[in-house]
C-alpha cells in the first residue's frame, strides 16, 4: 500500500512538475506580457529621441496619433531634441533615474548613445522576445550586448557619393566608376570641363566620416573584417602599414589634386554643401542616406537627375552600410512590456505605424511591408545588392571608443588645412586616442 | 561681566538674531545650487566616471596629470588667452568710444543708443548662426559685398582659415558684447561732474586732455568694472566656438570650456573634464584677482 502510494506521489509530483516546465516553456516561448497595454488601464509612456522635428514630423506627431488610435487608452509622448541637447538631456535623465521609457540609441560604440556602453551601465532591457526581433537575431550583432539584443532597429543606413548625372555626361563620364583610378579619373574629367568634381562641409567636421569610411570599407575591412576587434586586444593598430595611412592617404589626394577645395570646405558647413550639391555647383558629395531627402530636393539647378554609388577601392566596391540607430528601453521604465507591445506594433512590417515610418524616407528596411518600394529606393539599391552579396561593412566609428573618430577628423583637417600634420601623424594620433580613450 | 559685554555687542536692535533665520532659504539654494556640484566637481576629478556608468573607481591624481601632460590645456589655454584678450581690448575701446560719442549733445542719440545696445540682446545662438552666414564664403554677406564690388568673394573664408578662425569668432563676441560696455560706460561718464570739465576748458584743455585727465581718471571704476567684467567672459569663452566652428578648423579654436565639454561629452571622460574644470577654475580666479588687484592700484593711482 505504502509502495503504492509513493510511486502515486511520485506520479503525481513528476506530472506536476511535467506540466509546470511546460507552463514555464510555454511562457518563455511566449515572450513578455502581449496584454501589457490592454490591460494596463490610462498609461503615458515616454520616448525621447534625437533629429530636429519638421512639418508633420514621423516621430513627435504622427507616431503620438497612430499609437492613440490603435490603444486610446495609451498616450505617448515624445521629445525630439538636436544631437548634441539629446545627449546632455540623456544622461542628465538618465543620472537622476528620470530616463523616459523608450529612447534613441546607435549601434555598438558609436557616440554618446551607444547601445554597448549604455547595456554595460545596465540601463537597457533585453529585447530577445520581441516578435520583430526574434527572428532578426542573427542580423543584429551590432546591436547585441552580452548575447542580448538591446536595440529595436529596423534597417540601414548607407555612406556613399552622391553625383549629378546630367555634370557627369557634361564631362563626358559615361558610367559610375568601378575602381578608384576610375573615380580619380572621372574627378579629372570634371575638372577639366570646368566643374567642381566634390563638394564637402569640412567645418562641421564630422563629415570627413563620409568619405573616409567608405575608403576603410574598401582597403581595410575586406583584408581583415576582425581589424577593429584586433585593435582592443592590440594585435593591430592604426598605425600598421597598409591599414589607415592608406585610406588617409587616398583620400588626401582628393584634396591635394583640389577635387575637394580644402580652402572653401573648411569654411563649408554640412548643410551648405548640401545646398551646393542641389544648385549643381558642384559634381558630388560624400553623405549618407538619412540626407538622401534634403540631397534629392530640387535647388537652383532644377530637378536634374542624382544618382548614388559607393567610393570605389583598389580593388573593387564594397560598402559602408551599417544597421541603423534605432530604439532602446530603458531599464528602470515601469511600463517595460507596454513598450515592447508598442514597439513591435511600430515594427511588425505591415500595421499603419510602420507604412508612415517608411514614408519618411529616412530609413531603408530590411525586411517587411514596402521595403523595396521606399522613397529613393532605386539610389539605394547598389548598397542593398552589395549588402545582401556580403561586401558590406559597418562605419569604422561604431567600434571605436567616441572620440577616436574626432581625433583623425582634427588631424587630417589640419593636414588639408596645411599645418604641417602628416599622415604618420594622424595614425599616432588615433592610436594615442584609441588606448587613451580605453584606459579607463 | 566679560559675557554680558560680548553678548550686548551682538544684540542689535535693528538687526536682532531673529533675523538670521530668514537667510536661511537663500544660504540652502547657495549651498545646494552652487557649493554641493562644485565639491560634487572635485569629487568626480579624481574618479574615472565616464558620465552614464556610475560604477567608477577612484584614480587619484591621474586625471589631472593626463590633462597637464596631453597638451589639451596648453592649445586651449593659448586660444582662451588669445580670445580674453581681444574681446576685452576691443570690448571695451569700442565701449568707451561709443559711450563717449553718445554722451555728447547729439540728436537722436536714443535711437543711436538703443541701435548699439541692439546686438546685446540677441542670444549667442541665433548671433553665432547669423554670423556663420555673414562669414560664408562665396554666398555669405561679405562674400556677396567683396564679389559686388569685384573683388574675389570665395577666397574670403575667415572660419575655414587656421590663422583667422579665432579671431573672427572673437569679432562676433566684440558685436554683441561692446554695447553692454557702451551702457555701463556711458553710467559712468553721466556721473562726471559737468563743472570740472567746465574748468578744464576755462583752463584752455583741449578735448583729448578733457578725455585723458578728467574723465578717464573720473570713471576708473566703471573701467575696472567693464574690464573684469569682460576677462571673466572671455576666459568661459564656448559659445561661438561651439555653434560657428565646433572647434575647428583643427584645434583652432578650442577653448577652455569647449575643451572641457568635449572631454565630457565626445570622450565621455567626465573624471577628466572635471579635473580640467578644476585647473580652469583655478585659473580664471588667478586671473581675475591679478586683474582686479592691479585695475584697483591704478585707480588708487589715478
Amino acid at each position: 500500500m505504502n509502495k503504492k502510494l509513493t510511486s502515486l506521489l511520485l506520479t503525481g509530483a513528476m506530472a506536476l512538475s511535467m506540466a509546470s516546465g511546460a507552463v514555464v516553456a510555454h511562457a518563455e516561448e511566449e515572450g513578455y506580457d502581449h496584454q501589457a497595454i490592454e490591460n494596463a488601464g490610462d498609461i503615458t509612456i515616454t520616448m525621447m529621441v534625437s533629429g530636429t522635428a519638421t512639418d508633420n514630423d514621423f516621430e513627435t506627431e504622427q507616431l503620438p496619433a497612430l499609437i492613440k488610435e490603435k490603444w486610446p487608452n495609451v498616450t505617448l509622448e515624445v521629445t525630439k531634441l538636436p544631437d548634441d541637447n539629446y545627449y546632455t538631456s540623456l544622461k542628465t535623465k538618465l543620472a537622476s533615474g528620470e530616463c523616459p521609457d523608450i529612447i534613441l540609441t546607435q549601434p555598438m560604440y558609436a557616440g554618446q548613445n551607444a547601445c554597448y556602453a549604455m547595456a554595460e551601465a545596465g540601463y537597457l532591457v533585453p529585447l530577445n522576445d520581441m516578435d520583430s526581433i526574434k527572428d532578426r537575431i542573427d542580423t543584429m550583432q551590432a546591436v547585441t550586448y552580452d548575447g542580448d539584443v538591446v536595440v529595436a532597429t529596423t534597417g540601414v543606413s548607407i555612406l556613399g557619393c552622391y553625383y549629378n548625372k546630367d555634370l557627369f555626361a557634361e564631362a563626358g563620364i559615361e558610367s559610375v566608376p568601378a575602381t578608384w583610378d576610375e573615380f580619380l579619373e572621372a574627378c579629372q574629367k570634371l575638372q577639366d570641363a570646368g566643374i567642381q568634381p566634390i563638394v564637402m562641409g569640412d567645418k562641421d567636421q564630422y563629415v570627413l566620416q563620409f568619405g573616409l569610411y567608405q575608403i576603410a570599407a574598401n582597403e581595410i575591412y575586406p583584408q581583415n573584417p576582425d581589424f577593429d576587434v584586433q585593435l582592443r586586444s592590440g594585435d593591430t593598430s592604426f598605425t600598421d602599414e597598409g591599414t589607415w595611412d592608406k585610406v588617409l592617404e587616398m583620400y588626401k589626394t582628393l584634396y591635394d589634386n583640389k577635387y575637394i577645395d580644402a580652402s572653401q570646405s573648411l569654411g563649408y558647413g554640412a548643410s551648405q554643401a548640401i545646398t551646393d550639391f542641389i544648385d549643381g555647383k558642384a559634381a558630388m558629395t560624400f553623405d549618407g542616406s538619412f540626407n538622401a531627402t534634403a540631397l534629392t530636393a530640387e535647388g537652383a539647378a532644377g530637378a536634374f537627375e542624382r544618382g548614388y554609388f559607393p567610393i570605389p577601392g583598389t580593388d573593387g566596391v564594397y560598402t559602408a552600410t551599417c544597421l541603423s540607430a534605432g530604439e532602446s528601453i530603458y531599464s528602470g521604465s515601469k511600463y517595460i512590456d507596454e513598450c515592447k507591445e508598442l514597439l513591435d506594433y511600430w515594427m511588425d512590417g505591415e500595421s499603419p505605424v510602420w507604412d508612415a515610418y517608411l514614408a519618411t524616407g529616412r530609413i531603408i528596411p530590411t525586411y517587411g511591408n514596402g521595403a523595396d518600394s521606399i522613397p529613393n529606393y532605386d539610389l539605394f539599391k547598389p548598397f542593398i545588392d552589395l549588402l545582401n552579396e556580403g561586401k558590406a561593412f559597418y562605419w569604422c566609428n561604431q567600434a571605436w571608443p567616441a572620440g577616436t573618430e574626432t581625433e583623425m577628423e582634427v588631424l587630417f583637417s589640419e593636414m588639408v588645412g596645411g599645418q604641417g600634420t602628416e599622415v604618420e601623424d594622424i595614425v599616432e594620433g588615433m592610436q594615442d586616442k584609441f588606448e587613451d580613450l580605453l584606459e579607463d | 561681566m566679560k559675557k554680558k559685554k560680548k553678548a550686548a555687542a551682538f544684540n542689535s536692535l535693528v538687526f536682532t538674531k531673529r533675523m538670521y533665520l530668514f537667510l536661511i532659504p537663500a544660504m540652502a539654494f547657495f549651498l545646494v545650487f552652487w557649493i554641493y556640484p562644485v565639491l560634487q566637481l572635485f569629487y568626480y576629478s579624481i574618479t574615472n566616471f565616464n558620465g552614464i556608468n556610475y560604477d567608477f573607481d577612484f584614480v587619484g591624481l591621474k586625471n589631472y596629470s593626463k590633462v597637464l601632460s596631453n597638451g589639451t590645456l596648453t592649445n586651449s589655454l593659448k586660444n582662451t588667452l588669445i580670445y580674453a584678450v581681444c574681446t576685452v581690448a576691443l570690448n571695451n575701446l569700442i565701449g568707451l568710444a561709443i559711450a563717449m560719442v553718445l554722451n555728447t549733445k547729439l540728436r537722436a542719440k536714443g535711437f543711436f543708443r538703443t541701435c548699439a545696445y541692439f546686438p546685446a540682446l540677441f542670444s549667442a545662438i541665433v548671433v553665432g548662426f547669423i554670423w556663420s552666414y555673414v562669414y560664408m564664403p562665396s554666398q555669405g554677406m561679405i562674400a556677396s559685398l567683396i564679389n559686388l564690388f569685384g573683388g574675389n568673394g570665395a577666397a574670403f573664408n575667415p572660419l575655414g582659415n587656421f590663422r583667422t578662425a579665432l579671431y573672427a569668432i572673437a569679432l562676433v563676441e566684440v558685436w554683441k558684447g561692446f554695447g553692454t560696455s557702451m551702457i555701463i560706460y556711458l553710467a559712468g561718464l553721466q556721473t562726471v561732474d559737468e563743472s570740472l570739465l567746465e574748468a578744464g576748458r576755462i583752463d584752455g584743455c583741449t578735448e583729448w586732455q578733457l578725455i585723458r585727465k578728467i574723465k578717464l581718471p573720473l570713471i576708473s571704476s566703471t573701467i575696472t568694472i567693464n574690464v573684469i567684467l569682460a576677462v571673466i567672459a572671455g576666459l568661459k569663452a564656448f559659445d561661438y566656438s561651439f555653434i560657428m566652428t565646433n572647434g575647428g578648423p583643427g584645434k583652432s579654436t578650442k577653448t577652455l570650456m569647449f575643451q572641457v565639454y568635449e572631454t565630457a561629452f565626445t570622450d565621455q571622460k567626465m573624471g577628466r573634464a572635471s579635473a580640467f574644470s578644476v585647473l580652469a577654475f583655478a585659473f580664471i580666479i588667478l586671473v581675475t584677482v591679478f586683474m582686479l588687484y592691479f585695475l584697483n592700484k591704478r585707480e588708487v593711482e589715478l
